[in-house]
């Protein structure tokens, strides 16, 4: 389960491309010699799937071997490109997440560009590896993972309080036996004491 | 004899069988008025002959029946083979070359238990009375002949399942053949040649509706590549947006129940986690009684050993003591100068 990459677009009315404004990607998996190419393809993509996403809607569109996913919200669009087993939810909230980010950081400043930025917007690369595990992003995947372990220590824990009930039944067992020996052993012990005469 | 199954010999019998008809007819009427139950083997001599020959017309319309069943199951059998062999990638009977096969098996299997039960009459019309030898040996021919007319069809059909699955097979290789060999197209050159053709050729094959109008509505597009006036691309653009706003909707629910479904699911998790607490809960109470009553048990014992163990101490007390021995020696002493004294004196 991995991200590629992740773009930031200000997609424009469809009479022109978006605008690419920030743009991260792992590309460290291709070869050397396909990096570039591949983050070419990267762009493109991005760029036509952002342009084809109508204002406040999510798209996924499958190509190739990567889901390409894609979140537009008036007119600032987030693209991100994993594979197909990581699950869609988490890649739209990660989205959600790194549009506000780049709202609080950015303000409205990039409603004016007219063209790609060039500069690397650094929480977008940090991002990028925090949120190759898919529970990081979606905090519903976090809990219910939780959950389940909390589930399946709890089942641990209740197997081991009904081996210590069998333990203390045999116990009790034991310790009336041991006081009715007891019991016994009194009794024993006053009966000799009692009579005296002896001959 | 009549004309027996299975292989035919060119022998012409015709006269004795006219004159074996006869004497059926002439038995079975009879029969029928008389009302004899076959098998019931009593009765004389001309009874047994009859009952005879009824339970030689039972075991053979039986198997009739049988060989005809078997002749409709195999042709059944060449209909379901003719489907398998025929399915294509796209157009192929699933449903029903399925039901087919299911009311095949389900016909052998009933073949099989009948042909058993022909063998069970069989054989107990042999024990029951004599009958001639040419009889046992026709009725266990014609047996025979109909288990290995099943055995053929019931391998019959194996063959033709095992066709059916390695046409699947082929049909799952091709499907995929297809589907990556568009990719494999574009995958190598990441030239900007003819990106948007490859573009909607990639996602065609993809199976979710919305990927697919996505890339309908770009090679709606494609066909207004930048050359031509923005006036005519606007109605189309505009028409693909309706396609894709269409899709989207549906997208945004999926999205939405996505999340609702998750938010079920950790609710029901803690409504389980819950109840496992509350029975741990329960479990560790009641164990805590029992833990109750071993500590009583040990302060009673404590108690009791504590009593013996001064009782025996009482004991040695007194056995470590003299006096009654002194006491009773002293007795002893005055009882035999009482007797003495009163034997002398």
């Amino acid at each position: 389960m991995k991200i590629t990459a992740l773009l930031v677009l200000k997609a424009a009315p469809e009479t022109s491309d978006p605008v690419i404004l920030a743009n991260a990607s792992d590309v460290s998996h291709f070869g050397y010699f396909q990096r570039s190419s591949v983050k070419e393809f990267v762009v493109f993509v991005g760029r036509t799937v952002a342009s084809r996403t109508p204002p406040s809607q999510r798209q996924s569109v499958q190509h190739e071997e990567y889901k390409v996913h894609a979140y537009n919200r008036n007119g600032l669009c987030a693209v991100g490109f994993m594979d197909d087993h990581y699950p869609v939810r988490s890649a739209f909230s990660l989205l959600n997440q790194v549009i506000d980010e780049y709202q609080k950081s950015f303000g409205e400043a990039w409603r004016s560009a007219k063209e790609d930025s060039a500069q690397p917007w650094p929480y977008l690369a940090e991002a990028l590896t925090k949120f190759q595990d898919p529970a990081e992003a979606d905090k519903l995947l976090k809990i219910q993972r939780e959950l389940d372990e909390t589930k399946i220590i709890l089942h641990k824990t209740i197997d081991s309080v009904l081996a210590r009930g069998e333990k203390l039944d045999s116990l009790v067992e034991k310790s009336s036996d041991l006081s009715m020996a007891s019991q016994m052993f009194y009794k024993q012990a006053k009966k000799t004491n009692s009579c005296c005469t002896i001959l | 004899m009549q004309a027996r199954r299975g292989q035919s010999s060119y022998r012409d019998r015709t006269d004795e069988f006219f004159g074996i008809v006869e004497t059926l007819r002439r038995s079975t009427a009879p029969d029928a008025a008389n009302n004899v139950p076959y098998g019931g083997g009593g009765g004389g001599r001309r009874e047994d002959p009859r009952s005879a020959v009824a339970n030689q017309s039972e075991f053979k319309k039986r198997a009739a029946v049988i060989g005809l069943a078997i002749n409709q199951t195999s042709q059944k059998l060449s209909k379901l083979a003719q489907l398998a062999k025929r399915s294509s990638v796209f157009d192929d009977p699933t449903r029903e070359i399925q039901e087919l096969t299911a009311v095949i098996k389900q016909e052998i299997s009933s073949l099989n238990s009948a042909l058993i039960d022909l063998q069970a009459v069989r054989n107990s019309h042999n024990d029951e009375r004599t009958i001639s030898r040419d009889t046992t040996t026709h009725s266990a021919t014609v047996v025979d002949d109909l288990k290995n007319r099943l055995m053929d069809t019931t391998k019959e059909f194996k063959d033709v399942l095992t066709l059916r699955t390695e046409n699947m097979k082929i049909h799952e290789i091709r499907r995929q053949r297809f589907t990556s060999n568009p990719s494999k197209e574009s995958t190598n050159p990441f030239v900007r040649q003819r990106p948007l053709a490859s573009k909607p050729a990639a996602t065609q094959p993809a199976p979710l509706p919305w990927a697919s109008s996505s890339s309908s509505s770009s090679s709606s597009s494609q066909l207004v590549p930048r050359r031509q006036g923005e006036a005519e691309s606007s109605p189309l653009l505009q028409q693909s947006q309706q396609q894709q706003q269409q899709q989207m909707v549906p997208l945004q629910d999926t999205y939405m129940e996505s999340r609702a479904e998750a938010l079920h699911n950790v609710e029901s998790t803690i409504h389980e986690l819950s109840n496992i607490f509350t029975q741990l809960a329960t479990m560790v109470s009641q164990q805590g009684e029992i833990a109750i009553r071993i500590d009583q048990n040990m302060e009673d014992t404590l108690a009791n050993v504590e009593g013996a163990q001064s009782q025996l101490a009482r004991y040695l007390n007194s056995i470590s003591s003299n006096r009654w021995l002194m006491i009773k020696i002293f007795f002893v002493l005055i009882a035999f100068l009482m007797v003495f004294l009163f034997f002398v004196a």
